[in-house]
């Protein structure tokens, strides 16, 4: 979709920003909006529901109920553009209502990865709810009918996230909302939707805060899996039965590069990890760097996580000078770097073997 | 992109012909079948054409979606009629001999909601009832315009369920007939209660009340339940309809019973009644499986129902 791609760089100047990206189009589409409804007033009962025939639109012609229509082949063409544009229209400000949906749905997860035919599902589906719902209208004889059908179809997907499920449902009210022809409905519920599921998902909302770090959760097992002594140790019996021979080589050559970053000696090389979340990676890192340079003995940056949309992560691994206390590295960096970063923390080895050694 | 383009081309066209088609040569055939609709309705009122469709009916038009509960009617003094559906607080102008909505007004500032049962007009002032036996008294508004207004509580809705309602100007009475009587109220009766305009909210409304047994006649109804209420403008005669027992009856000012039959076959389910000044008894018919309709009648009917020699009535206060 080139053409929706650049209409929103065009309104967001750009920028990559999801939530500033989901406003220009918003904006975008409210403009085009607006001018239909200044140009073709009609237009305004797609948004505001066709059985809300609003004040203002009189003088409006009754039927006659006992003489036919003097023109009818007219009246008739007549009748049937105006479905026809309807119809268009509805069914085109479904899929504009539901892009930005499934922007929001490959972009905004927590879940590595999406299932395409989900994506394609988000913007197929209202489609044929609205044009059911068209087609029900006020008849309740079709309605059962419709109803008949869809209990001969059986439908059973299992979806990945459930999250998906809300997707969904999302379409299918979408979908009503466009087949009673108030779209000014669903297009307030697609807006609120994707800033809630973008808010969400950009502060992790509802994340546990006593969920363990990466550290804390494969130290134990990791720590068992390297212990030969008599107890705690894993047999390797099981470790046959647990791995293929190419995990086992996989995981043989991480141990090694981790061997090699650790070195060969009593003592590790290092023994902490330094990680900082930073909207601007470029001008964070030489000012981190410069307190590191300073109060640690050695260190080398691991990872750097760039995050579209939501801050970047910087992975150091670290070994601090004897002198230096965890609280006064962090204090050095905020004071040297806080205006650049949003969180520092300091994992070290140490704490790590202390909560190895309680929940033991 | 150039599939984008041809879809945006095809879409603005279309609509730029729906729009000229609207404006242009749709407008002007509309006004010449407008012109054609009140001809052949004053043809028919005089007499000079012969009803070609059903005996009696002089027009009928089909009312849109938004009237399908259409619930009372009344005739303004510019011959216009106000109609409106039991749940909102709107009423729609309509201009009777052409068919053609003029204007919709509502009540307050958004759409009120209620059980809105009936609608009459005196002088520039509007009645609307509420099933208990609130009124809501307001002007007509221009197209489009929240009307204020004020509300009389009658208190008269624990002695019926009320349906209908007429004024009768020059004695500033609200003429309220009960549709349902509680068990406290008069047996065997047609009861109308008539509040005065004049009278406060402390007043003791009177009540006028006819014998059923006058009424049903010969007619073989169980009950009366009448739906709506009317006074006509010459004879100044109470008429009234009801829906569920599919009948019309007309009665003095004072109760005498001028005549008592069936509507015309045409009628469904009549719920609202109005008489215009030069002869045309307008009846609204809720929409059941279809939209509603409005039809109108030649009144005095030739052949209404069966007259019944007027007896002493009973007028008496609550």
């Amino acid at each position: 979709m080139p053409f929706f791609r650049r209409f929103v760089d065009l309104f967001a100047l750009g920028s990559e920003t999801p939530i500033l990206r989901l406003v220009a189009y918003y904006a975008g589409l409210g403009l085009v909006i607006l001018t239909l409804a200044y140009f073709f007033p009609e237009s305004e009962r797609l948004l505001l529901g066709r059985g809300s025939a609003t004040p203002g639109q009189t003088p409006l012609i009754l039927e006659d109920g006992l003489t036919p229509a003097p023109t009818p082949s007219t009246l008739a063409a007549g009748s049937l553009l105006e479905l026809a544009v309807t119809t268009t229209l509805v069914l085109i400000g479904t899929i504009l209502l539901m892009l930005p949906v499934t922007w929001v749905y490959m972009s905004a997860r927590h879940v590595p990865g999406h299932s395409q035919a989900v994506v394609q599902t988000l913007i197929i589906l209202p489609l044929v709810v609205a044009g059911i719902v068209l087609i029900v209208r006020d008849s309740l004889a079709l309605a059962f009918s419709l109803a008949g059908v869809v209990a001969a179809v059986r439908f059973r997907t299992n979806l990945r996230d459930t999250r998906d499920v809300v997707f969904i449902f999302l379409s299918i009210a979408v979908g009503f909302a466009a087949g009673v022809q108030t779209l000014a409905v669903g297009a307030i519920l697609t807006i609120t939707f994707n800033f809630v599921m973008l808010l969400t998902w950009r502060y992790d909302f509802g994340r546990n805060v006593l969920t363990p770090t990466a550290a804390s959760k494969w130290s134990g097992p990791l720590a068992s899996l390297a212990n030969t002594g008599e107890y705690d140790a894993v047999p390797d019996r099981d470790l046959v039965l647990s791995l293929s021979p190419q995990s086992a080589d996989s995981l043989a050559e991480r141990f090694e590069r981790v061997s090699e970053v650790l070195g060969k000696r009593k003592k590790p090389r290092y023994t902490s990890v330094l990680s900082i979340r930073t909207n601007d990676v470029s001008d964070a890192q030489p000012l981190v760097e410069y307190v590191l340079d300073k109060m640690a003995r050695r260190w080398k940056l691991d990872e750097v996580v760039t995050n579209t949309g939501k801050p970047s992560e910087v992975y150091y691994i670290v070994k601090l000078k004897k002198s230096v206390t965890r609280d006064e590295f962090l204090t050095a960096i905020r004071d040297n770097a806080g205006e650049k970063i949003e969180h520092v923390d300091l994992e070290s080895r140490d704490a790590e073997e202390e909560e190895v050694g309680i929940s033991a | 992109m150039k599939m984008f383009s041809a879809w945006a081309i095809m879409i603005a066209a279309t609509l730029v012909a729906s729009a000229c088609d609207r404006r242009g040569k749709i407008g002007e055939e509309e006004a010449a079948e407008l012109e054609n609709r009140a001809n052949r309705l004053a043809a028919r009122l005089a007499g000079n054409e012969v009803d070609t469709t059903e005996s009696g009916i002089l027009a009928r038009w089909v009312l849109p979606v938004e009237l399908k509960e259409i619930s009372g009617l009344a005739v303004t003094a510019k011959g216009n009629l106000l109609a409106h559906n039991d749940e909102q607080g709107r009423v729609f102008v309509i201009d009777p001999k052409r068919g053609v909505v003029v204007k919709q007004f509502m009540l307050g500032k958004g759409d009120l909601r209620g059980d809105f049962e009936a609608i009459a007009v005196s002088g520039q002032e509007i009645f609307m009832l509420v099933s208990n036996g609130t009124i809501y008294r307001f002007r007509e508004g221009a197209d489009g315009e929240s009307v204020s207004y004020t509300t009389i509580d009658t208190k008269l809705g624990r002695e019926c369920e009320f349906e209908g309602i007429a004024v009768d100007g020059p004695k500033q009475l609200v003429l309220l007939p009960c549709k349902n009587v509680s068990k406290k109220g008069p047996k065997g009766q047609l009861v109308i209660y008539r509040w005065s305009l004049n009278g406060g909210p402390s007043q003791q409304p009177t009540m006028l009340t006819v014998p059923l047994t006058l009424l049903i006649g010969p007619n073989g109804w169980k009950s009366l339940h009448p739906s709506d209420m009317a006074i006509d403008p010459v004879t100044k005669n109470y008429v009234l309809i009801a829906a569920q027992e599919k009948a019309l009856i007309e009665i003095t000012a004072d109760g005498g019973v001028v005549s008592a039959g069936p509507l015309p076959e045409a009628s469904e389910q009549a719920e609202g009644l109005a008489i215009t000044s030069d002869g045309i008894l307008i009846i609204s018919d809720e929409g059941n499986r279809k939209l509603a309709t409005i039809t109108l009648y030649r009144w005095p009917f030739q052949t209404a129902g069966t007259s019944i020699s007027s007896t002493a009535p009973a007028d008496t206060t609550r």
